[in-house]
């Protein structure tokens, strides 16, 4: 009996003392490229609101659309109007999970590579994801980098036919998130 | 010059003319100069936040995309990177402070860390939606 209330008492106490961590950020980056035979496009989107929470692993992002910068104003005007349809779906989301969190010793500086697996909401339609990514742990902060690419017909994201060889059917993500621990 | 070839030349110059200029204004029209761009409407940043939380899709059908005018009470400035983000904050969340969170235009960039926190500040930008936390505004400067 002694022994089962040590043991409440420890666990209750790392939960007090901040066993449970929230990393957090409200300016990760999102860069987007494509590559086709006539045009090369980037935009990069520096509001991305993102969350972290161990030891659970729960990941979390939220993207508006119309944060999206690119160099040219049309097709920025494009991006938003005819394939994002921003006024109607004007969020991107990501709900899913660190699946090897315990891998992850977050009070020790270094490079992890992480598992992530979830759901991106994109153009109101949900895909599963799986990628591959790391986690930087240094002077406090986690840094999350992912690259991968998505298919813009999984979203239901039409390019019409003139315009084939100026924007591709894939489209290379870059993440780039650095969060710190929430309350500190 | 035979009259034909004036023609052809005519219709030449006309053409390059005109492909000039749907090149310079159309394919590589500037971004506009949201410091110029007058406001759609002027409100209490507050009242702008509430709008949001209570009803986003309501709120991002009258703000988003458009450029706004709030005034309210400066929590603090913050960096990220090369941004400089003036917060108002309404709000506390399970993931921190909530409110509106308006990134400068460079050129208000060190005008804006000048700012005290608590002062009342009128802000303009261009909104972008409303990412469950905060109200995001971008291209933002300050209104004297």
């Amino acid at each position: 009996m002694k022994k089962y209330w040590i043991v409440i008492i420890i666990t209750v106490g790392f939960y007090i003392n901040g066993y449970a961590q929230t990393y957090v950020t409200k300016n990760g980056m999102i860069r987007i490229y494509s590559e086709a035979p006539l045009e090369k496009i980037e935009a990069v989107n520096r509001q991305v609101n993102t969350a972290l929470l161990v030891p659970t692993g729960d990941f979390v992002f939220k993207v508006l659309i119309k944060s999206f910068n690119f160099e040219k104003a049309l097709m920025q005007e494009h991006f938003n109007e005819n394939y994002l349809e921003s006024d109607k779906y004007p969020e991107a989301t990501f709900l899913g999970k660190i699946t090897n969190i315990k891998d992850i010793n977050f009070t020790k500086e270094g490079t992890y590579p992480a598992t992530v697996e979830g759901k991106l909401t994109i153009h109101g339609q949900t895909h599963p994801v799986k990628q591959n990514g790391i986690l930087e742990i240094k002077n406090g902060a986690v840094t999350a980098k992912a690259k991968f690419n998505i298919l813009l017909s999984d979203y239901h994201i039409s390019v019409t036919n003139t315009l084939v060889n100026n924007i591709s059917k894939s489209i290379e993500v870059t993440v780039e998130v650095m969060m710190t621990e929430l309350n500190k | 010059m035979k009259s034909w070839i004036k023609i052809i030349l005519g219709l030449a110059i006309l053409g390059i003319a005109a492909a000039f200029l749907i090149y310079h204004f159309v394919i590589n029209k500037p971004h506009p100069d949201f410091e110029k761009i007058k406001p759609y409407y002027s409100l209490n940043a507050k009242a702008f936040y509430n709008e949001f939380k209570t009803s986003k899709e309501n709120a991002h059908k009258l703000y988003n995309g458009k450029v706004i005018e709030i005034t309210g009470k400066l929590a603090r400035i913050e960096s990220a990177d090369t941004l400089t983000i003036a917060v108002f904050v309404f709000n506390q969340g399970m993931f921190g402070d909530e409110g509106i969170r308006c990134t400068m235009l460079k050129k208000f960039s060190a005008e804006a860390k000048k700012l005290k926190p608590d002062g009342i500040i009128r802000i303009k930008g261009y909104c972008t939606g409303f990412n469950e936390t905060d109200v995001i505004m971008e291209h933002c400067s300050l209104i004297y």
